[in-house]
């Protein structure tokens, strides 16, 4: 397989993968994930003197907008099925943009790291708009003929979240 | 200046809509209660190095609190005296001086003018430097690593302003020798809702819980999201309130001090199921949850919400992982509980804009008549003592007018 013909897999799947979330198959979507995933999403912070960008997002250890394992993300979704999930009451309509896919050689054999960048719409009742902009740092792991999200590192780029809310996956 | 008795009656347990929307009544909030009472800046834990400094908020007025190269915790607001521009950009750091950078004004992390460039061509060495300091807080004090400042110089010592909650307190920053630190990271969002919505909620609205909360009965986060232990379950006796909310590591921790937290804070405190609270006006302490917040008032319809997560300093790296991610699964923008309580402020802000749903007023009547059946979290009385303090602040031409005594909280 030429790079160009694992680039266009590995698009596929994370164009695949945005149509679960829009889709609201979230069941589904989890299955894309390895069961050791590690789902983090740190915060923005505006540093002192500084124009490193790795120095604007917290670090390991510190608060996170989510710290996810496969069990805490299936306790969300299963949260959403209840009905009763009330900031989801009617459901968020979204749209996952992905795009500036970067594909690389991981750590193993088996793994690829892939980066992107996303923006993506929620719109819900009547008037609410989010637009969530950022980059993700994904590692692929291939399980048998398929690709699994092992590790998710989502950077927002707002430092002040300007939604009220994140009942919504990225 | 609005006559809040027509707006707040909390005999009847009646509330007027316009108390969330009207940008005079909110003007009026800003003078009175954020210009005068006693607000949270932060905890010494997130500075706790000489030249270490963050940039808060007191109401809508943006302040530094610095620890100075002497080690002396100042706040000042983060204004240039020139012509208004922030002196500090960054959220946090560690720096001796601020420059401006409009026209390069620069002031010590004392607040004092040490720079002024032109000095002798445009101001012909006239400027008399020391008048022209950064705006220093009135008063400025600590309370269990806490700190509070106040931009009234008349205002009460901040003990008396805190009325005996300060008791009640240590139920989350008292239990251990050592005190408590703040985990690095803030959960920081807006909404379209009013401030006071969310500071009543944790001052005292449990009857939302088992609705607005439902969907975590239904699938039992709580339960899931503690460490289980793999050791003996740790004896206890069920009158100790913590042990039937929190669970597994967490709540093994909490047993093995909990000897430690009867003789610092005395039993009954240290039993105390939780403490969900606010302290007047905006910051909201929540012990199960390992999480201060505070609700920065952004206009009538916009809050801004800080949260921190805060748990002891001597808390083994185990247990502060595991309460770190607890707050994240369950509040914060992400969290499984607070998820569902922003949208139900904002509706409720939004819909005070009608003027038919004005004439109505709300209800905060639970209990009413009946506040022995209120418990320790009673929604009812605690809700109406809310707005009685509200109203007193907001009418109270000065400290004389306002009664700090318990019995309001």
């Amino acid at each position: 397989m030429t790079d160009h013909d694992l680039w266009h897999e590995i698009n596929d799947f994370l164009v695949r993968e945005a149509r679960l979330l829009d889709d609201r198959a979230f069941e589904e979507w989890l299955e894309l994930f390895t069961d050791d995933i590690v789902y983090w999403m740190p915060e923005r912070t505006n540093p002192w003197e500084s124009d490193d960008p790795a120095d604007t997002v917290s670090k390991p250890g510190e608060l996170a907008l989510f710290e996810e394992s496969k069990e805490t993300l299936r306790t969300r979704v299963a949260r959403l099925a209840t009905g009763m999930a009330w900031s989801e009451v009617p459901p968020s309509r979204t749209r996952h943009l992905v795009t500036n896919v970067q594909v690389e050689s991981g750590e193993t054999e088996s793994e690829l790291r892939v980066r992107s960048y996303f923006m993506v719409y929620r719109t819900q009742l009547e008037h609410s708009q989010d637009v969530f902009v950022g980059e993700r740092d994904d590692v692929l792991r291939k399980v048998g003929d398929e690709w699994k999200i092992a590790r998710r590192t989502i950077v927002l780029d707002q430092a002040v979240l300007q939604s009220p809310n994140l009942s919504i996956f990225f | 200046m609005s006559q809040m008795n027509d707006l707040v009656d909390t005999r009847q347990g009646l509330l007027y809509r316009r108390i969330f929307v009207s940008k005079d009544i909110y003007q009026q909030e800003l003078e009175r209660i954020f210009a005068r009472c006693w607000l949270f800046l932060g905890h010494e834990s997130q500075i706790p190095n000489p030249n270490d400094f963050l940039a808060t908020y007191m109401g809508e007025d943006p302040v530094l609190l610095c620890r100075g190269a002497d080690g002396v915790i100042r706040a000042f607001l983060n204004v240039c005296r020139h012509r208004g521009n922030r002196v500090c950009r960054a959220d946090q750091g560690n720096a001796t001086s601020f420059m401006c950078t409009y026209h390069g004004w620069c002031y010590g992390n004392d607040g004092k003018l040490i720079g002024v460039p032109g000095m002798k061509e445009i101001y012909s060495n006239e400027l008399d430097m020391k008048q022209w300091g950064l705006v220093e807080v009135a008063q400025l004090d600590v309370h269990k690593g806490l700190i509070f400042a106040t931009f009234d110089p008349k205002a009460p010592p901040l003990l008396d302003y805190l009325g005996g909650q300060e008791q009640e307190l240590g139920v989350m920053f008292d239990r251990r020798a050592g005190g408590t630190e703040i985990i690095g990271g803030v959960h920081k969002w807006v909404m379209n809702a009013n401030w006071k919505y969310a500071a009543d909620n944790f001052f005292g609205d449990d009857g939302h819980h088992t609705v607005t909360h439902v969907s975590v009965r239904e699938v039992p986060v709580d339960e899931l999201s503690y460490p289980r232990t793999n050791e003996e379950p740790r004896p206890y006796s069920d009158d100790i309130g913590f042990t039937r909310v929190a669970g597994g590591i967490i709540r093994d921790y909490l047993l093995d001090h909990f000897d430690e937290a009867v003789q610092r804070i005395g039993p009954d405190l240290a039993r105390q199921a939780g403490l969900v609270t606010t302290v007047f006006p905006n910051v909201s302490p929540n012990f199960i949850r390992h999480m201060i917040r505070v609700w920065h008032p952004r206009g009538p319809e916009k809050t801004e919400i800080w949260s921190y997560c805060v748990v002891d300093k001597e808390a083994p790296a185990e247990i502060k992982t595991a309460m770190r991610r607890h707050l994240t699964q369950t509040f914060g923008p992400s969290g499984n509980l607070e998820q569902d309580d922003m949208n139900n402020w904002e509706q409720c802000t939004g819909t005070a804009r009608g003027v038919i749903a004005r004439r109505y007023p709300q209800n905060i009547q639970a209990h009413l008549g009946h506040e022995e059946k209120s418990g320790a979290f009673g929604g009812g009385k605690r809700l109406r003592r809310f707005y009685a303090r509200w109203a007193m602040m907001m009418g109270a031409e000065n400290w004389g007018d306002v009664d700090l005594e318990t019995k309001y909280y």
